[in-house]
């Protein structure tokens, strides 16, 4: 292996590029000679008892750091979710030589950092407080005391913090992400709740500290201001006394990602923005020699502000302050996750987006340009963490423990150089899986139907914030209430009569009715009218000044709509829709559907009937009905758009109620389509005009 | 053409481990105005080219709340000579990082950049200052993306909206009283025109400082930056520069929030003198006796043997012109939030009456050092506090020698500032309580 000297070279680079020429401001300056990276000097040796050490000397600033990882096979806590992490904890709250107060002044008055884990310690202070560092550090290790009463401290501020983490949604889909991709029998899917800190022990604690913090599973490594000539007879100094122990070994099944796609959905109350994670299980380890490869398709993929799931969320779309994904490689099991915060309303857009995004990745091979920009990234972002000496030390740390080539960080910028086109396509076929993910949303539950489609079983699985399955609380109906008295009832709050001859008789009277509305839509006015003539006649029309934006009609047997993007003829499934749809009164003359009734939900605050309403083809539509007038609220149906590309979700709201010749109509209707919205305001309702046949051509 | 050349004087007598440490820096002011700062470090192939605009929230019109750190979105979205959407992929498609942030005080752009693409930072960072793009989809698409950011930022985090609701209540003539997201309501009035206006007011060089730290060869970049810079014509149009000073509070201000939290939290806010005047570094000392490290004051006492908090600190939130110092509690289960505001009083109190002891006075200084020094670790770091010491002190040294700032302050120092600026009438406290205890809003019912 061939070590460059970077400090010459970059000295060398620029040369004689310098000209007295104009400036020209549209070429992009070319670069210089690419710079030789160079991977820093690490020096290693052995104690006795097993303690592996590194060194890596840098010696720009006067501080040194030293840091403990302990490597074994993960364990499970059991009904006691948390306690090794409070074992980490009571390391910083005094040993046999030193009580706690003792140690945090110790450790304040050199200004160290002294950071505790369950997997090891990092401390760091100025050079010359090094001896005194190491004093305290060896101490903990070796002579730890851990007393019932920080115990109960710990607990009470875990359970405290536990509080705080309800209101946060990251937090939230964190849990629910561990315990849907891992399993709740499996290390990484364990979940801290108020239940398994309450059962923690000392005993427990004291017996994991005796078992796992021992030399011959540790690894040191010393950076900064130090030689190994020096750092070598320190360490031994401190860490020789240390004893080796048997450690046990741990084997777990790989969970597996599910077989189709799921939606699990978190309610938070006052939610503003759905957390999104679309992510499950893959069979990664570091050592596999796809892990480079897998990690430039992820970039291209959401790797940063460039990629393709940022340019398109937040740059396309500005539905998020930032969407990205990840691949992360593991001994046990690795993961992909891509994530976003998305506003309320254009969650299932946004999920939507995703999907074409995961999908675009399979299917397509990805441009030239993109796969050299992203190359650049990685070779550029490399050269930037060796800029901290701790990376040179992780690097050596990680080639033990994972059991990589000698040379793979020496190695690993040639090998990102040598991924083609066709790896990135294979790495995606492998590792992107849109049919085989957890979709977990974290959000306001008015948003969850709307995502059901994304799930191969078209439902959305409710859970709590740590990850149990959760009933969405419907409240009952109650005694007496059925979809059939909702209906009703909603009929007599509409037109003041009940379903029957003498309404019949009303409504013959009206031949024919036309409605005229008035909406803005990004800051543009436009007209829409709506005409109905007896029996099924129907016509749309939206206008903007005179010039016609759209018309839906229905002539009683041909359904058309027409457009600024060209004409077209229903048929179908969508003209037998429009068939039911087009009867006026429908809700009265209509015997065609099927309703179910599901429960009381509030809607903007008041109780209202949730129905579920399916016509003779299978569509589906939720209908809400105000408990209180009876009348209707709120309507939401999925619909197939081939112009939007696939599956959107429109939702009307009903409101402001006002009477007309004794019928009752909405004066304010609300209509959203995927993240587009439109509020119309009703100007007039008039009855018998003699609306034209032609209208409806 | 005058270059005026600082060659720094080295400041003899400093402790002997800042001597062995010392960043080295040039800096000169072009012709138009913009003041550039290199430091030279060949240790890592790689060069931070930052540019930091002393424009920030407090130079807003208060009507148009937002502007400054709408451009922080809005000026990547490209130039006359950088398509849309292209300046985040030329460096980050060149082996860059980039990012960019905005204060009540100033906004700060960076790229880091591998050596050998040294030139194109700073044809990106011209291209940013001379022209960039304004138009009608660039500013419609970050005005949603800000919106998330507001969302994400305040709206859907517990106790998000600490800082918002602090400063509003704290400053009501000053314009720190709105936080630099400022108004979405003002940033969809806003025209065309304004934002134009307002980039051609701030983005001129003479309101510029070009800080670059790194992997470099000198003479070269020297003339690189003239090339880019030098012909960019200097700024006409005057800048508000905000005069006005904050009346003194003649008695505490007092609210209670209503939000979604589930722990009770407190959070108080006591007028302190701006950044860099001798009383700011016994300020943010006495911040560090109360808070940094568990062996400090509020750590050991509240959160540890009284177990009141689940969380509390106090920061100082440094400011170019007078700010605050806040402190902040969140209570352990089951305490009540008077119970932990009157624990923190309790500790401000004995900093007032009893003089701290020396050796808490040295573990003060031992923590400056070592923070002093470890801020230095990292050249794009470097890069910005040369900036920052030049643009807020008119001093970029300060970056060796601000230790001896600290090192002036006295025991009688701090209790003295404790006394001066931690009154209960200088102050706002704020407590953020549970939705479920508004009691107001269930009587509304």
């Amino acid at each position: 292996m061939k070590k460059i000297l970077s400090i010459l070279s970059a000295a060398l680079i620029i040369t004689s590029v310098v000209s007295a020429q104009k400036l020209d401001r549209s070429k992009r300056p070319a670069p210089g000679a690419a710079p030789e990276i160079k991977l820093g000097e690490i020096q290693s040796f052995t104690l006795e008892n097993g303690l592996k050490v590194f060194v890596v000397e840098n010696h720009k600033l006067p501080k040194v750091a030293f840091s403990l990882s302990l490597d074994f096979d993960p364990i499970m806590e059991g009904d006691m979710v948390g306690y090794t992490s409070m074992a980490g904890e009571l390391l910083s709250r005094g040993t046999k030589n030193r009580t706690k107060d003792e140690f945090n002044q110790q450790i304040d008055f050199i200004g160290a950092d002294f950071y505790p884990s369950a997997n090891g310690i990092y401390a760091g202070a100025l050079k010359k407080h090094q001896e005194k560092l190491l004093d305290i550090m060896s101490d903990v290790l070796m002579n730890a005391d851990f007393k019932q009463e920080e115990l109960d401290k710990i607990k009470k501020q875990t359970l405290s913090g536990l509080q705080t983490s309800k209101d946060n949604p990251d937090e939230i889909a964190s849990n629910v992400r561990s315990v849907l991709v891992y399993g709740k029998n499996h290390p990484y899917g364990e979940i801290t709740t108020e239940e398994t800190v309450e059962a923690i022990t000392l005993e427990k604690c004291k017996e994991y500290y005796k078992t796992y913090f021992k030399p011959n599973v540790a690894y040191m490594a010393v950076v900064g201001d130090i030689t190994l000539a020096e750092a070598k007879p320190l360490i031994e100094k401190y860490f020789a006394k240390w004893e080796k122990g048997e450690v046990p070994t741990n084997k777990y099944r790989t969970p597996l990602a599910p077989k189709e796609t799921k939606v699990a959905f978190v309610h938070k109350e006052g939610s503003t923005q759905s957390v999104i994670n679309i992510t499950y299980p893959i069979n990664l380890k570091q050592n596999n020699p796809d892990v480079i490869k897998a990690k430039v398709m992820n970039s291209i993929l959401g790797g940063g502000s460039t990629a393709r799931l940022f340019m398109n969320l937040r740059e396309g779309h500005g539905y998020t302050y930032g969407a990205y994904s990840s691949i992360y490689p593991d001994e046990l099991v690795g993961s992909f996750k891509a994530s976003a915060k998305v506003r309320n309303e254009v969650t299932d857009s946004a999920i939507f987006e995703f999907n074409n995004e995961l999908k675009r990745m399979i299917t397509e091979n990805v441009t030239a340009e993109e796969l050299e920009g992203v190359k650049n990234y990685m070779t550029g972002t490399f050269a930037y963490t060796l800029q901290d000496p701790q990376t040179i030390a992780r690097f050596a740390i990680n080639t033990v423990k994972y059991n990589l080539p000698k040379d793979y960080y020496a190695n690993y910028l040639k090998n990102v150089a040598a991924v083609t086109i066709e790896d990135v396509k294979a790495m995606a076929e492998k590792y992107i899986k849109p049919d085989n993910a957890h979709i977990i949303i974290v959000g306001d539950k008015s948003v969850a139907e709307s995502t059901a489609r994304f799930s191969a079983g078209e439902k959305v699985d409710f859970y709590d914030t740590y990850g149990n399955d959760y009933v969405e609380a419907l409240k009952p109906a109650g005694e007496g209430v059925t979809a059939q008295t909702v209906l009703d009832k909603a009929i007599l709050a509409k037109y003041g009569l009940p379903k029957g001859k003498a309404l019949d008789k009303k409504l013959g009277k009206i031949k024919d009715l036309t409605v005229k509305m008035n909406a803005s839509i990004q800051g543009q006015s436009i007209s829409v009218t709506r005409y109905q003539k007896a029996p099924n006649k129907f016509a749309m029309v939206m206008a903007m000044g005179t010039m016609v934006v759209q018309k839906q009609t229905f002539n009683g047997t041909e359904g058309k709509v027409s457009g600024m993007q060209g004409n077209k003829t229903l048929e179908g499934e969508e003209l037998e829709d429009m068939k039911l749809s087009s009867v006026m009164f429908d809700d009265v003359k209509d015997t065609k559907h099927t309703f179910t009734l599901l429960g009381i939900e509030p809607i903007d605050g008041k109780d209202a009937y949730k129905m579920e309403k399916v016509s003779p083809t299978g569509n589906k539509e939720t209908e809400w009905y105000d408990v209180e007038s009876g009348l209707p609220v709120k309507a939401m149906q999925v619909k197939e758009s081939e112009e939007m590309g696939g599956s959107m979700v429109i939702t009307s709201t009903f409101s402001d109620y006002k009477e007309v010749n004794g019928i009752k109509f909405a004066h304010k209707i609300g209509q959203s389509f995927g993240p587009q919205a439109l509020d119309m305001e009703v100007l007039s309702v008039e009855f018998n005009t003699k609306v034209s046949d032609d209208t409806f051509e | 053409m005058r270059k005026i050349l600082m060659s720094v004087a080295l400041c003899a007598g400093i402790m002997s481990v800042q001597a062995q440490n010392k960043i080295e820096f040039e800096q000169y002011k072009l012709k138009n105005g913009m003041n550039v700062i290199l430091h030279e470090d060949h240790s890592t192939p790689i060069v931070a080219v930052t540019v930091l605009y002393h424009v920030g929230s407090k130079n807003e019109n208060p009507e148009r709340t937002g502007f400054a750190h709408f451009f922080e979105h809005l000026l990547f979205e490209g130039s006359e000579n950088i398509g849309r959407g292209e300046y985040m992929k030329l460096v980050q498609s060149n082996g860059g990082i980039l990012n960019a942030n905005t204060s009540f005080d100033r906004t700060f752009y960076f790229e880091i950049l591998p050596s050998n693409q040294l030139e194109l930072g700073l044809w990106l960072e011209s291209e940013r200052l001379l022209h960039a793009k304004i138009d009608e989809t660039g500013v419609e698409t970050q005005r949603e993306v800000v919106k998330e950011e507001y969302r994400q930022r305040y709206d859907n985090q517990p106790y998000g909206t600490f800082l918002p609701q602090m400063f509003k209540r704290a400053f009501v003539e000053h314009p720190y009283q709105w936080m630099p997201i400022g108004s979405l309501e003002h940033l969809n009035q806003a025209k065309i025109e304004e934002f134009r206006d307002f980039y051609k007011t701030y983005y001129v060089p003479n309101n510029a400082t070009l800080s670059i730290a790194g992997d470099f060869n000198k003479p070269q970049l020297k003339k690189w930056i003239e090339t880019y810079f030098g012909s960019i014509p200097k700024g006409t149009r005057e800048m508000n520069r905000p005069t006005i000073v904050e009346p003194i509070k003649k008695e505490e201000v007092r609210d209670v929030i209503y939000d979604n939290v589930q722990l009770p939290a407190v959070m108080m806010g006591y007028h302190t003198p701006a950044q860099g005047t001798p009383d700011s570094y016994a300020v943010s000392m006495l911040a560090q006796i109360l808070s940094q490290g568990k062996s400090s004051r509020l750590q050991k006492s509240i959160v540890d043997e009284q177990q009141k908090a689940l969380f509390v600190g106090a920061f100082p939130f440094p400011t170019e012109d007078p700010g605050m110092a806040l402190m902040f509690g969140i209570t352990n289960m089951g305490v009540s939030i008077d119970d932990l505001e009157a624990a923190m009083d309790k500790e401000v109190e004995k900093v007032q009456t009893e003089l701290i002891s020396d050796e808490e006075f040295q573990k003060l200084k031992n923590q400056i050092e070592n923070d002093m020094i470890s801020q230095n670790s990292k050249i794009e770091g470097i890069a910005e506090s040369l900036a920052d010491y030049a643009v807020y002190y008119g001093d970029a040294n300060l970056i060796n020698t601000e230790i001896e700032r600290y090192m002036k302050v006295t025991k009688e120092d701090i209790k003295r500032v404790a006394n001066e600026y931690f009154r209960k009438d200088n102050r706002v406290v704020l407590h953020y309580l549970p939705k479920s205890e508004d009691k107001s809003a269930t009587e509304e019912k």
